[in-house]
């Protein structure tokens, strides 16, 4: 049992820590912790964090392109936002649901302050959130392979998503004081997400009406072709969540206040400033830079020479080239007669007149010597290279490295594969079908090249063997080995195997 | 002496009811109890007076500040306390949550300063063992200790309670009492009851409200003193008798205008309150045996 005791003196109070607004940045911090606190937020901070860092220790195979990263931060922040949505719906309903309405009616800091609190505990998280987004940028930025520049609109999605959703939460309390609404929206809102992308037409600008607007191709292209209004995006985003968050206050008692009136006003112009300059489309400066890109790469690149390669990359990329450098020599070294020292030149090359999803074959380079790599590394894309480099070296040209249907491309995947860490796993990386038997398609840039099932085996073979007695046998019938239309039961005996057994018929 | 509060005139329409009725009040520092039957007002007038509800005329100040102001009615708010009946409780927070977070809306935004004081006034209200346990797992008793704290908070100097004993059990009622009683001790304290006992042991003065209107306003003694020669004792419950009822020691206890010769009794608060209701529409004061 509990007994009272003697009163203690009151703490004194100073009228000067009584200001209204002190007050309510002080109930902000307390329904921050509460909101931090709930099991949904949590949860939902909990699997964001860990599909983040799951997802970014490998993206891009550790060769992010900065312009893709930034974009990256979007998606999962929205889990975040929906959680925050929800919860910040059931604080602002505390009171009603509990009935101390009438009682806190009565205290010093009205509703409308009580509600920018609420507001300004989903700022908070929305922060926590955009420190999340920092540190996942920052992450992809400080891989070595890292390339190209975020831009700031494109990294404030997230964040900004998380504020509209909280935001949302709140007015949404406000207009409808019911327990069910929130998770009513929420589901409404997964519903839109699921249709949205189904409805609209990719070109459409009302698309970016949407939160978050996610384009992904399988290549990253230069910044300067990105044509996202990413800038305008943010602002859209940042009119609306302030919109929703000035309407909420407003809708709490402070109405008559004229300043916060004209605040929302404001938000609300800037929302639709936003929304026009957004739904521009891609400026015409940027389509015709995308055609520049892909029709004269080389007008726009900047080219560096290593001993007898010259490598020609776009701005962004130039850090690459040492990458590209470490590949093409390990496949040169390998190569006989006059190759080792053939001038090659490593141009970049994208397709991106067909925009950021856009997934266009690149034509093969006719030009002797000119070998294609793309915007993309690590992963497959070092031992596509390879090949292709290898082509050129054993066909002259890539357009006609293409073309190959004889016993050629057993040198060819030979050189490209041999000096690899792991000549087996990068064999069935860069077929078609990940297999290492039988006939298949090889990954390219430009055209795919293709293996029959016996060129597979007797490259199989020769993987399996010692690196320097074969290459010994490359160099000695290089010329041999290069000639157009060599069989491949000749290729294999020159380089001291059997016949192969498997069919020799190109796809 | 300067009263805390000073009203004149109030009056209250809901509908076509009449909530308040002209009623003038003025109360200074100790405890004032209210006292009236269901439907008198009472609940109405102190939530006017909490600045819950605007009265429809009349007005009133608290320590100089006019609530019909906006301005006014924030300054009356930081030196009001206020305990609703049946006052509701966020379930997951502790008594030390919750009371911080009233303090919070009392603008104490000083860290250390505010929890000092939420400290003091759960130590007040005996509550030092549980502060960090969930409301939602306390008994009736200590909620409404909570919520008194919560009114306490920020030291007011306007306390405004609405029934605070209703629902406890006699120990926890008299706990409250020593609450009350100490809360009285230098603020104004205005308690809504229905409990002549409380009125009588805590209240250095009463107002009774029937019918929206203030019907006595005067000392407990003063109360007392209407039903001086008006309550007599007999074997059978006496037909000219206002009230009536059954004692424990078998005779009957009649309050209204005694026979000549009367067996006259010592009267209670309880009596002078039933006979000052006497004769209003809507109240019954008859009390059965």
């Amino acid at each position: 049992m509990s007994t009272l005791t003697a009163g203690t003196p009151a703490a004194t109070v100073t009228a000067g820590t009584r200001t209204s607004w002190a007050a309510v940045l002080t109930l902000a911090r307390f329904e921050t912790r509460l909101l931090l606190l709930r099991a949904p937020v949590l949860v939902a901070f909990a699997v964001y964090l860990g599909w983040t860092v799951w997802r970014t220790r490998t993206s891009w195979d550790g060769f992010p392109a900065l312009q893709d990263a930034d974009r990256a931060t979007q998606g999962a922040p929205l889990l975040v936002g929906l959680a925050v949505l929800l919860c910040a719906n059931q604080a602002v309903l505390r009171s009603r649901r509990y009935d101390t309405d009438r009682h806190l009616a009565v205290l010093v800091v009205q509703p409308w302050r009580r509600t920018a609190a609420h507001l300004l505990s989903v700022a908070a998280v929305a922060l926590l959130t955009g420190v999340c987004v920092a540190g996942q940028f920052t992450w992809e930025a400080l891989k070595p392979g890292a390339v190209g520049q975020g831009s700031p609109g494109e990294l404030l999605v997230g964040p900004l998503c998380v504020l509209l959703f909280g935001a949302a939460g709140v007015l949404l309390a406000r207009l409808v004081p019911s327990a069910f609404a929130a998770p009513l929206l929420i589901v409404l809102c997964l519903f839109f997400a699921l249709l949205a992308p189904m409805a609209s037409d990719e070109d459409s600008a009302a698309r970016w009406l949407s939160p978050v607007v996610e384009e992904s191709g399988p290549h990253p292209l230069p910044s300067e072709l990105l044509g996202r209004p990413a800038a305008w995006h943010a602002l859209y985003l940042a009119g609306l969540a302030l919109s929703v968050a000035l309407t909420a206050v407003l809708l709490s008692g402070a109405g008559r206040l004229r300043s916060l009136r004209a605040a929302c006003a404001g938000a609300v112009l800037l929302t639709l400033v936003g929304a026009v300059a957004q739904s521009q489309g891609v400026p015409r400066e940027t389509t015709e830079a995308r055609t520049r890109y892909s029709v004269t790469p080389e007008k726009e690149q900047r080219c560096a020479e290593r001993d007898a390669t010259t490598y020609c990359a776009f701005p962004e990329w130039g850090a690459r080239t040492d990458d590209w450098d470490r590949v093409l020599d390990g496949v040169r070294s390998l190569a006989g007669g006059a190759a080792q020292d053939r001038p090659l030149v490593v141009r970049q090359r994208v397709e991106a007149r067909y925009g950021l999803a856009g997934d266009a074959a690149i034509d093969p380079a006719t030009r002797p010597g000119e070998i294609t790599v793309g915007t993309s590394w690590g992963g497959n894309r070092a031992p596509e290279f390879a090949v292709a480099v290898a082509g050129v070296l054993v066909a002259g040209t890539e357009a006609k490295a293409g073309g190959m249907c004889d016993g050629r491309m057993v040198t060819v995947m030979w050189l490209a594969l041999a000096d690899r860490p792991d000549p087996m796993a990068d064999l069935r990386r860069v077929r078609l079908d990940d297999s290492d038997a039988g006939s298949a398609v090889v990954l390219s840039r430009t055209n795919p090249l293709s293996m029959t099932a016996a060129q597979t085996e007797v490259v199989r073979e020769l993987l399996l063997r010692p690196k320097d007695g074969t290459a010994a046998k490359v160099r000695a019938h290089w010329a041999e080995l290069t000639a157009p239309k060599v069989t491949t039961d000749r290729v294999a005996r020159l380089l001291g195997l059997d016949e192969p057994e498997a069919r020799d018929e190109c796809l | 002496m300067t009263p805390t509060v000073s009203a004149s005139g109030l009056s209250l329409r809901y509908g076509g009811t009449r909530a308040l009725d002209d009623v003038s009040l003025r109360l200074s520092a100790g405890v004032t109890g209210l006292l009236g039957p269901n439907g008198a007002g009472k609940t109405t007038l102190l939530r006017v007076l909490a600045t819950a509800v605007p009265a429809d005329r009349g007005a009133f100040t608290v320590l100089g500040h006019d609530p019909g102001t906006s301005r006014g009615r924030q300054e009356v708010r930081r030196h009001l306390g206020y305990l609703p009946q049946t006052p509701g409780f966020h379930p997951d927070f502790t008594p030390f949550e919750f009371v911080d977070y009233v303090a919070i809306l009392k603008e104490l935004t000083d860290r250390a300063a505010r929890h000092r004081e939420v400290r003091r006034v759960l130590d007040e209200a005996g509550l030092d063992g549980v502060r960090g346990k969930r409301i939602r797992k306390l008994s009736g008793g200590m909620r409404q200790r909570v919520a008194l704290a919560a009114a306490l908070v920020g030291d007011p100097a306007f306390l405004v309670l609405d029934e605070p004993t209703v629902g406890l059990d006699p120990e926890q009622r008299m706990r409250f009492r020593e609450l009350i009683a100490r809360a009285g001790e230098g603020r104004t304290v205005l308690l809504s009851t229905h409990q002549t006992e409380d009125v009588a042991m805590l209240c250095h003065r009463v107002v009774v409200l029937a019918g929206g209107t203030v019907r006595f306003d005067g000392t407990p003694a003063e109360l007392t003193a209407r039903a001086a020669g008006r309550v007599w004792s007999s074997a059978e419950r006496d037909p000219g008798a206002k009230a009536g009822w059954r004692t424990g020691l078998g005779t009957f206890r009649n309050v209204g205008d005694p026979p000549v010769g009367a067996d006259l009794l010592e009267p209670t608060l309880e009596d002078g309150y039933l006979l000052t209701l006497d004769g209003l529409d809507g109240v019954d004061t008859e009390v059965a045996a």
